[in-house]
This record gives C-alpha cells, structure tokens and sequence, in this order.
C-alpha cells in the first residue's frame, strides 16, 4: 500500500474514534485505543517507521502538555503535602506490582520492573475531570490532590528516564545539559516570547518542539526516555503557558489532531486480543489491578487521613489517584518498544491501565463520591442577577 | 394553583416549548419559575487537564447563550427568572433540585428517543415523570 493510503487508514481510524467518542461522551483517548485494539486484531494494522515517529512524537508532546498544567504555584503552596502523597502513592504500586511480578509471575527484572512502572502512576486528567463535578477542583484539598497527582507522575517519569538509562558519560552530558535547559528556560523563553510575539509562523511552538527534540535526543543517548526531560520542561514552563492559553490551544490542537492520534492507535494496536482470552490472563489482569489500587490504599489512605481529609473524602481521594491512563501506556509501549516484556505482557499491562482509568473512577463515582457539592455555575447566577437588575429596572 | 414552578431547558426545540408553556403557567398563576439546566458530566478518561478544560468552557459557552435567551424570553413576557446550571445525570439533577427547592410544577420538553432505547432505559421525561416529588407536565 502507498504512503497516503496507509496515511488514509490511520486518520480514518482517527477519525472514527473522534466520532465515536462525540457519540459515546468519552474522551477520545481511550476510544483511540479501543480502535486500535480492534483495527489491530481484526485489520491487523502495524506501524511502519513514520507511524512510530509521529506516535513518539505524540507522547513527548502529550507529556510536556501534562508537565505544563501543573500551576506552579499551587504546587509550591502545597509543596509538603503533594510531595508526601505523590510520592508515597508512586513508590508503593510501583514495589508492590515489581514484587508479584518478579517473585509471582517469575518476570525477569526488567519486565517487573516495567511492570511495577506502569502501575505507579495516576492520570491528573481523570482526577481532575471527576473532582470538576464535585467542585474540588476550586478547594484547597482539591489542589493538594492535583498536585500529589502531578508528583506521582514525576515520579513514574524519573524512574522510567533514569531506572534503564546506560549509566555513562553521555547520560552525565545529558544530566547536566537537561539542567542548563531547565535552569535557564523560563527566563530565555519569556524573553523570546516577547521578541517574536505571535506570528502565523508560530516561532514560539517551533521553539518548544526545538528543545524537546534536543533533549529528547540526548535522552535517546544516554538510554533514558525523551518523555522524561518533555515533562520537566512543560514543568519550567508552566507559567508561560499558563499565562498564553492561545499558545496552549494551538499546541494542543497539534497534538491532537495528528500526533496523539498515532500515539493511541498505535499503542491499542499492539494489544493482542488472544492473549487475554485465558483464565490465567484474566486472573493476572485482575490481580494486577488489583494490586495497583491496594498498593495506592495502603500508602495513599494513611497520607490523606494524616493530612485530616476525612474518612470518605480520603477514600475518594485514594480510588481517584489509583487511576492510570497516558504514562502507564507510555511505560508499557516503551517497555515493549526496547524489548523489556514481550506482547502478551503488553497486552497484560495496557489492559490493567485501561481498567485502572475506569474501574477505580466507578467505584468512587457510586459509593465515595462526597455529597452535596455539586457547583452551581457562577456563568448561570451572574446572568441571573443581570436579568433581575434589568427586569427591576424596566 | 402552582406557586414555585420549575422548568428544564438545555437549548433543544422540546425544551424550548417547555419554557414557553412554563413561561405562560407562571404568568398566569403568578408563580416563581426558576429554570434549570443540566450539562453532561466531563468526560472522564482524558489524557490532559487542558482537553477537560477546554470542553467544560465549551459547554459553559453553550449554556450561558441559553440561560441568556431564556432569561430573554421571560422577560419580554414580564415573568421574573432564576436559572440553574448544574452537572451530572440530567433525571436525577432535576429531581434532586425539585425535592430540594420545593416546587409543585415541573415542566418539560417531550424528548424523543428511538424506541429500543425508551425500552431499555426509558425516556428521560418518562422517568422524570415517574419519579419527580410533584406534577410534571410534559410538552409536545
């Protein structure tokens, strides 16, 4: 098939998840890779060189995008609470999921220990999608719990970076030159933000992905993974975006119109089907999940009660951080991309990610979620007000 | 006869009958009419905050233009609004506030689905009616 046919049939299944997730009322992520799951069992789709460069190219956007919503400053003000959380909620599944791996399932070192990766991690996304219902996205306790998230992800990002990195010169240069770029970012990118100012030529985007290239390359060097400096410098640079939401919105747009898509598709198109149909695959599906949601109740439950959420607001608190989505697929495509586990253990891992994004979300939706919060939109009271005055009025 | 009447609209023709007719009730029995709206929960498997972000604008967009032309509305008739937006399962928001607020009217937009899906699940006015705390009209 020629190059533009095999563009035609990714971005015509692009598309059918864009429109099945309207339909639906999911996120077309997950959709995404449902439809390569199924395209890649029943069309058996595989990615050839520039499907995995645009996928790649995907996820290092998808990560600096992640690293860029975190508002520094929340972090800062609630640096000790988000530091103990995070922390505590990504070492505890990623030892406990290593531990059944490597002494249960008799993984070798590498695959537990991808395994232990990709289930340490929790989606700041669907936390926070669930807390806007509940209105905790606007109170203190919903800022700790974003930014323990935000932590928690760091964490899964450093470990993948660093735990397979060749241990040589090249990952010292490529240390030290990750901390010049992060050190002397923010300043250089505000001044150059303010040199070029906004062009049709988007100098300020080619710029980000400039660095990201760069340090994603010297990440490839030195054996580490380039999502590790896409999170840090979405992180230094937080508040430039924070402050320029059209710039966001068109790298978002960028993202998601022809990178993420690949991303997806790709890493549901390499789940094999048939390595699920078993009741051994089952039961280590289920045991792995549930080894991620324990391991995330007994370091995460104690955290919160310690920092007085409450009973029920600490068990909500839990359940949403045990959720998973971008980095554990992240953690498992780079595990099978660099031959780590193999395509059932893939297929194993992408699975549990898949059900930790839904399962925990279920249960604390159902039976956890705090009452009486549901916001009353302010957009709805200010025009309510306005239309008292000006009935008042006439 | 009704005093607090309460009306769902979310911009749909259905719902625009409603207010109309709820609009017409409550100027004829001088009631207080309050409207309320329910946008969808936000979809909750997203890979970024900023995708939750810029949907959740989207429908806020969505819902002010119609709390706006519903206030509009009322006025031009002489009828005094208030207006409600909330999130979530639009029956079981609706009846929530209906039990919360006290009304004895609830009045909304015939909804139609496909016949296999008001089997299955039931029709949204369907359930509204079977399980609001007072009477509900549904307009045609």
């Amino acid at each position: 098939m020629n190059i533009w046919l095999v563009a035609s049939l990714w971005v015509g299944l692009a598309l059918a998840a864009s429109m099945l997730s309207i339909r639906l009322g999911m996120a077309v992520a997950l959709v995404e890779i449902g439809v390569g799951v199924l395209a890649g069992n029943l069309l058996h789709i595989t990615p050839n060189d520039w499907i995995n460069f645009l996928a790649g190219f995907g996820s290092i956007l998808l990560t600096f995008l992640a690293g860029a919503e975190i508002d520094p400053d929340v972090l800062r003000a609630n640096l000790k609470e988000s530091l103990v959380i995070g922390t505590v909620g990504c070492l505890s599944p990623a030892i406990g999921a290593f531990s059944v791996a490597y002494w249960i399932l008799h993984w070798n070192f590498q695959s537990a220990a991808i395994c232990g990766i990709a289930l340490s991690t929790t989606s700041v996304a669907v936390v926070y999608a669930v807390m806007i219902e509940t209105g905790l996205n606007e109170k203190e306790i919903g800022k700790v719990i974003l930014s323990a998230c935000f932590v928690n992800d760091l964490g899964t990002v450093v470990i993948l970076g660093l735990l397979f990195a060749n241990y040589n010169r090249w990952l010292a240069a490529f240390v030290v030159l990750t901390g010049v770029v992060l050190w002397s970012l923010p300043a250089v990118t505000g001044w150059y933000f303010r040199k070029v100012g906004n062009r049709v030529s988007e100098p300020e985007i080619k710029f980000v992905l400039f660095i990201l290239f760069i340090l994603g390359g010297m990440a490839g060097i030195a054996g580490s993974e380039a999502v590790l400096p896409a999170y840090l410098i979405g992180l230094v640079l937080a508040r430039q975006f924070l402050h320029n939401r059209v710039l966001m919105h068109r790298m978002r747009a960028i993202a998601f119109s022809i990178l993420t898509p690949f991303y997806f598709l790709k890493a549901g198109s390499l789940v094999a089907v048939k390595s699920l149909v078993s009741p051994l695959a089952i039961i280590i599906v289920v045991g792995l999940l549930a080894v991620k949601m324990v391991t995330k109740f007994i370091a995460v439950m104690p955290s919160t009660l310690a920092f007085r959420f409450g009973r029920r607001k600490s068990l909500y608190t839990t359940l949403l951080m045990s959720t998973g989505l971008t980095f554990g697929t992240i953690s498992a495509l780079y595990g099978f991309s660099h031959g780590y586990i193999d395509r059932q253990q893939y297929t194993w891992l992408v699975t549990v990610v898949i059900l930790s994004a839904i399962v925990p979300t279920l249960i604390a939706e159902r039976f956890f979620r705090p009452g009486d919060e549901s916001p009353t939109e302010p957009v709805a009271v200010a025009l309510v007000a306005a239309g008292n005055r000006a009935e008042s009025e006439a | 006869m009704f005093e607090k009447i309460l009306v769902g609209i979310d911009g749909s023709e259905g719902s625009k009958k409603a207010l109309a007719a709820a609009i017409a009730i409550a100027k004829r029995f001088g009631a207080e009419l309050q409207s309320i709206s329910v946008k969808e929960r936000p979809s909750h498997y997203a890979a970024t905050v900023g995708e939750v972000m810029e949907d959740q604008e989207e429908v806020n967009k969505f819902f002010a233009h119609v709390t706006e032309e519903a206030l509009d509305l009322a006025k031009k008739e002489g009828v005094l609004m208030q207006c409600e937006v909330r999130a979530g399962h639009e029956v079981q928001v609706i009846i929530e506030f209906a039990r919360q607020v006290h009304f004895d009217l609830l009045v909304v937009g015939f909804m139609g689905h496909s016949r296999v899906f008001d089997r299955i699940w039931g029709g949204t006015s369907q359930n509204l009616t079977k399980t609001a705390p007072c009477s509900v009209l549904v307009v045609k």
